[in-house]
Formats: structure tokens, sequence, C-alpha cells
């Protein structure tokens, strides 16, 4: 399973990154999660970036990051996905 | 007696206090504040009237200049970044207050301080750098006189930290220019009240801040509850379609009844703006939704309505940033008879680069247009500008004319109402204000607006209560019956919406995502339930509405009553809009009617629990809400109707 963002649909809220903190923590922690996200307001760019701490939401119903999601840009993929089917989305 | 226990979460625990005039920086906990109020908006406004006293002007070191994070911002409450930023209004002399949302409200909870509150002035420029407990007063000489643009950039090289978070002013400030913003993120600006100009009053150029603490909530497992059902209500409404789309475009639409009832043109001379031109502005492929390139969020918002935009072509291709609002067609296009899509869109980001308020940029130099045409003033008062209706360029100038403070703008620069005095020739008639701060708000048409905007305790701004009809978004009716050009039961509207809105910003969460817009996002029974399982208390809705969203706004008027001789006059709508009639369209020969608007007025007193005829504070409504203390400090300067 992989967790993949499409860029035209990501907003930038930071949503995913915090509910992942709950995730690990029980608080709103940005600090302790797998995910970062950043953006330049100037130019309009977005850098978001998911590191190999991820446990895929283990003990959870679900992945908060997607599930968090309301805009649909986190999107889950099976391990069978292509290397082509992931660049679709980013 | 409201038995609410004590806050169990949400709040970063400390308030950060820093004396500029004597180098001192020092911190106090939240809690006893947040027994009296809920946060954000709410402490500001408690430590300002117990602070600051009545004969403090903006500009006096004594004057404070207060940064609140509500006080569910930081957790993932949809929509929770709003900041209030709180201080002497540099119009009214009473309260101030701008809200803004973004980044850096959610940064400085993580920080660890839910207020951040500054008192005093430096000598020098200098920036303030908050990295959780390490918090500096530092030089800031090499970015004193830089656009908030280059600002930011200089800060982030500076510091080498892409994740700061930075609120700050631009040259408009710093020259203490009146209507000057704070921003934040390049993009969000802090407009109204002058807040802008307070900053640069004390020499400080910019707040940046870095957190990397935790925000904990009482009941995690059950606040995860309400939130997901929060989340699924934000993502089932058809309106989220519209607003990720940016409102904005609403207007891309010439026959959106928009256009009819909230627009003002040239200053004020008609509401009805010609359909070529409504087509030229927002033509979705040569207009302003043409520059459109994506849109943007808030800190965890689930509907996201923020526009990134770049200018495509003409002579400012390439000029791009985040932000553009809907104030912007209202103000520095309709206002100005300009259908140039370009130039607006340039006009708008000029403001944000040199910091100022757009809205006291549109209603500002829109009445120096007027007083051109109607030859008040020249060009020998303009520096040989030909202050025509519709010049685009000529208003950019202006912009920047007002922003250094050159030639006219120095005049202007001082605030509208002072202008006038020194410009004299019934000028005054012609400039649309509210409690002395210009407004580029309809009045003739929405009567819910007249009432809120001529109300609004921080002067002219429509946040504190405008309605457009009980049913006139969402499947939510407003409480009363009314549409959006009735008198009647207007006021129960205003005043709901104004409570409503007294919550969201000490909570901290966006209106767009609350009560605003009418959509079926956040409702007061989410807001119980967030704070009940995040923040640890036992409240009802009906202690939410009667108390905690009540007690904000008396404590803000009681400050204005304080510091000034406000009065029922001052709650009048413009002269102008009694007395000229709307020249075109469906709603031609509108205009206020005073009888019929006082009584609105008288049952809007009533409804908050103030005096019908005078508009005064009451002691039983002071003291219903524990304000005994403030009671007496009315009752001796003659402000309290002994009731």
């Amino acid at each position: 399973m992989k967790i993949v963002r499409n860029g035209n649909l990501c907003y930038a809220c930071k949503t995913c990154q915090l509910a992942c903190s709950f995730h690990y923590t029980k608080t709103f922690w940005p600090e302790r999660s797998s995910i970062t996200v950043s953006r330049n307001p100037q130019d309009g760019t977005i850098k978001w970036h998911m590191d190999a701490t991820c446990d895929k939401c283990m003990g959870e119903e679900g992945l908060l990051c997607v599930k968090y999601c309301t805009y649909g840009a986190l999107q889950i993929l099976n391990n069978n996905a292509n290397e082509q089917e992931v660049k679709e989305y980013d | 007696m409201i038995k609410r226990g004590d806050v169990k979460g949400c709040l970063a625990g400390r308030i950060l206090r820093i004396d500029l005039s004597n180098k001192k920086i020092w911190t106090e906990e939240t809690k006893s504040y947040a027994k009296k109020t809920l946060g954000g908006r709410g402490i500001n406004s408690l430590i300002m009237i117990n602070e600051i006293e009545p004969k403090v002007k903006w500009y006096d070191p004594e004057n404070l200049l207060c940064f609140g994070a509500g006080s569910l911002v930081g957790t993932i409450t949809p929509g929770a970044c709003r900041v209030d930023i709180s201080t002497i209004n540099v119009f009214s002399g009473g309260k101030g207050s701008a809200n803004v949302g973004g980044f850096w409200g959610p940064e400085l909870k993580y920080a660890g301080y839910d207020n951040l509150i500054i008192v005093g002035k430096s000598k020098n420029p200098i920036y303030l750098y908050i990295n959780d407990d390490k918090v500096e007063i530092r030089d800031a000489s090499f970015i004193w006189g830089k656009n908030t643009f280059e600002t930011e950039d200089i800060l982030r090289q500076e510091i080498g930290d892409d994740d700061i978070k930075i609120a700050l002013i631009g040259p408009a400030g710093e020259n203490k220019v009146r209507g000057s913003a704070i921003i934040i993120d390049t993009a969000k600006a802090a407009g109204g009240s002058g807040v802008g100009c307070v900053m640069g009053d004390k020499k400080l150029k910019a707040i940046v801040v870095r957190g990397h603490k935790k925000i904990e909530v009482a009941e995690p497992e059950k606040f995860m509850k309400v939130v997901e059902k929060c989340y699924q209500k934000c993502k089932d409404e058809p309106n989220t379609r519209m607003m990720r789309k940016a409102p904005f475009n609403l207007y891309s639409n010439p026959e959106w009844e928009g256009w009819n009832t909230n627009i003002v043109i040239k200053n004020g001379q008609d509401d009805q703006w010609g359909r070529e031109k409504r087509i030229r502005l927002m033509n979705p492929v040569t207009g302003i939704p043409s520059m459109q390139k994506g849109v943007r969020a808030c800190y965890s918002c689930p509907i996201g309505c923020m526009p990134f935009m770049e200018i495509n072509k003409g002579k400012y291709k390439g000029d791009k940033g985040e932000g553009f609002w809907i104030n912007t067609i209202m103000g520095h296009a309709c206002r100005f008879d300009i259908s140039d899509p370009e130039a607006v869109v340039e006009s708008w980001l000029l403001t944000n680069r040199l910091g100022l308020d757009g809205d006291y940029v549109a209603a500002g130099l829109s009445w120096i247009f007027e007083l051109y045409e109607k030859g008040i003033i020249t060009k020998e008062d303009t520096n040989g500008l030909e202050l025509d209706w519709g010049n685009s360029e000529v208003l950019i100038k202006m912009i920047k004319k007002l922003a250094y403070r050159e030639g006219i703008g120095d005049l202007l620069a001082d605030g509208m109402v002072e202008a006038a005095k020194k410009i004299g020739r019934k000028s005054e008639y012609y400039l649309i204000q509210v409690k002395g701060q210009p407004s580029i708000e309809p009045f003739r048409i929405p009567k819910g607006w007249a009432l809120a905007v001529s109300t609004s305790p921080v002067a002219g701004r429509h946040l504190r209560g405008a309605t457009m009809g009980s049913n006139r978004y969402g499947p939510k009716p407003r409480p009363g019956n009314f549409g959006v050009t009735d008198y009647r039961n207007q006021a129960k509207g205003v005043v709901w919406q104004g409570k409503t809105k007294e919550l969201e910003d000490n909570l901290g969460i966006c209106n767009y995502v609350g009560t605003w817009s009418g959509a079926n996002f956040l409702t007061i029974t989410d807001f119980v339930e967030l704070i009940n399982a995040g923040m640890g208390l036992h409240l009802t809705e009906e202690e939410l509405m009667d108390h905690y969203a009540v007690i904000g706004r008396n404590l803000e008027k009681a400050f204005n009553a304080l510091h000034t001789d406000m009065s029922r006059e001052d709650d009048i709508p413009p002269k102008r809009f009694r007395e000229e009639g709307v020249k075109s369209g469906p709603y031609k020969g509108f205009k206020i009617d005073e009888n019929k608007y006082n009584e609105m007025l008288d049952e809007f007193y009533e409804l908050w629990g103030w005096d019908k005829k005078t508009g005064m504070q009451t002691r039983t409504c002071l003291e219903k809400l524990g304000l005994k203390d403030i009671a007496e400090k009315l009752a001796k300067q003659d402000k309290l109707d002994d009731n």
C-alpha cells in the first residue's frame, strides 16, 4: 500500500500533517508527523513529503491523512501500482 | 451562574509579553483570562480594557498591540487558524481589531503562546524572533524600507529556516499611513483599524515565529469524533464546490445578484455598474478569472477559498500572489469605474506589497477621485495627475504616493477625515466613513449590511454582523424572517451574526467555515461540542450564545465609551446614503429611510440589552455578564445607563 498525493488537487492546508501527528501522539504536534507540507505564497509552489516513519496508521480505522483530506488529493495505491501510476498523482 | 469547569486543553497556556521601550520580555499564564472569555479576541479585549487608560492615544507608548490566536487554533478543528489583532483604532480612537487567517496563528500556539501583547515603542527599527522559549528583540535596520515580499525573502535567508511564519508591515506601516495593514504569509492582510500603522509607530517591522510544541485536547478521542463529523459536513455541503473555485468567481456571471445588491460605484454615486463593464472585468477567458492559477487553503481548512493569481498579459505580466478577494472587485474596480482586469489585480498586489489595507485605499482614494471630478481639488493639488474615473494607471500611482507619503499622498496618509478638514469646501459630505474609518460597504440596498457596518464597534466594517436576508444562503435560516432590503426583523439577524462572529474570533475559527456563508458548515452545536471535548468545559448552547457570545462585544463597546465620545449618532449610516438614492438598476431610488433605520437601531440596542434611546450599556446587562468593574468605570464617566 502506498499513499500518494495528486499535486493538482492539493490546497496545502497541512491537515494531513496534523492528522498524522494525532495518530502518533494523540495531540496536535506537527513536529511529530511523517508528513511535512510547505508552501511558498509568493510563487505558488507546494512541497509535500512523506518520510519512511509512516506506519500506515497502525491500529487506526483507516488512514488519517487520507480521511481528513477533503480535497481528495491523497490516494491509496496498492503495492502493485507501477511507477507510471504513482507519477500520475504527483 | 455558569458552572463550566476549568480549561483542560486546546490552550498553549501562556501569554507572551514584550515591552519594547524597556526591552523586557516575560510571560504569564493564560488561565486567569480564559476564565472570563474563551480566548483569542476575547482575551485581547479584556487586556485592553483593563490596562489601557482612557487618556492613552494610539501613538502613545502605553498603547498595546495585541495578537490573539483563538483557543481552538493549532488543533485540527476545521478552519481554526485565525488571529485577532487588537489595538487602539487609529481612526475612531476606540477599539481597533483586525482578523487574519493563514499559518502564523497556529505557529504562535506551537511556540507555546496563546496571545502576544506588545507595549512600548522602540527607538530604532526592530523585529521579534520567537522560537519556542527563545524570544529576542533584533535589529531590523536591514529590512526597514523593504516591501513585504522582499522582507519575507530576506528574513528567510537571514534566519535560514523555511518553516518560520512572519507577520510584518510594509513601507505604508513604517510611514504611519493610517490605513496600513499587518500582512501574514505575504498574502493575508489584517487590514482594518490601522493595525499596521500602530505596528509601524512602535518601529516593529516583523514578528517571526517558529514553534515545535504540541497542543493537547481534554478528551482526544471524543474531540476527534466531533472533528470527523465537522469535516464530513464540510465535504458534503454543496456550497463547498463554489467556495473551492474562490468566491470572487460568483461575479463572473454578469447576472449574479451580488452585482445588484452589494456594489458601490464611483465612491457612492450609484450602486449599479454597467453590464458590459462587468463582462469585461470578469470574462472567464480574458478577465480576472483567467489569471487564477490555483486555489489554496489556510491551515486545517477543509473548504479552501483563496485564489493564487498571476497576471498573464499586459505591462504587469508575471506579477503574482495569493489571496485575491471579492473586496478588490467592489473596491478597486467598481469604486473607480475601472474594468481593466490586469490593473485591478496589480493594484491589489501592490496593496499587499506595500502593506496597505485595500478597503482603505479603495474608499479613501475614490473619495479623492470624486473631489477631482467635482472640481473641489484640481491638478495643482494632485501633482499633475488627472484623477479621472476609469484611469487605472493613475490609481496605481496614487497607491504608491499614499504608501510613501509623496505629494498629495502625505495629505491622505494622516486619514481622510483629517484631509477633509484641510481641504474643506464640503469635501466631508463625499467622504464615506463610519466612526472615522473610510468604508467601501454598501448601505442603501442591503439593510442588514447598513446596520452592521454602522454599528460595528471597530468602525465601518461588515464582519460584525452583516446579513443578506434570513434565508439568503444555505439550509439553515437566520433568526427572524426578512429579505435583503427589509428593515423589519433585520436587527435579529444582525445581532445573531454579531454573536456568532464573537465566538468564532474567540475560538479562532474562520467565519467562512463558521456561520458567515450560511452554508451547512460549522454551527453553534458544533462549537459547543468542540469546546467541551477540546477544552474540557461543560457548556450548553444557551450559555455560549447568551454569555460568551455577548461578553466580548460589551468589552469593546465599553472600551469605545471610555475612550471616545461615540453616541447613537455614530451608529447612523453616512449622510450621502440617507440623501441620495441609487441612480439606476433594479433598486433605483433606494436610500436609507432615517425613521425606519432608527426603528431598526432601537431593536438592535434592545436585543443586545443596551438602552434603546441612547444606545448606552446598562448596569443590568454588564452585571449579568460579571462585568461589575466595567460598569463602575463607565458610571464614573457618566457613560452608563443605570438600569
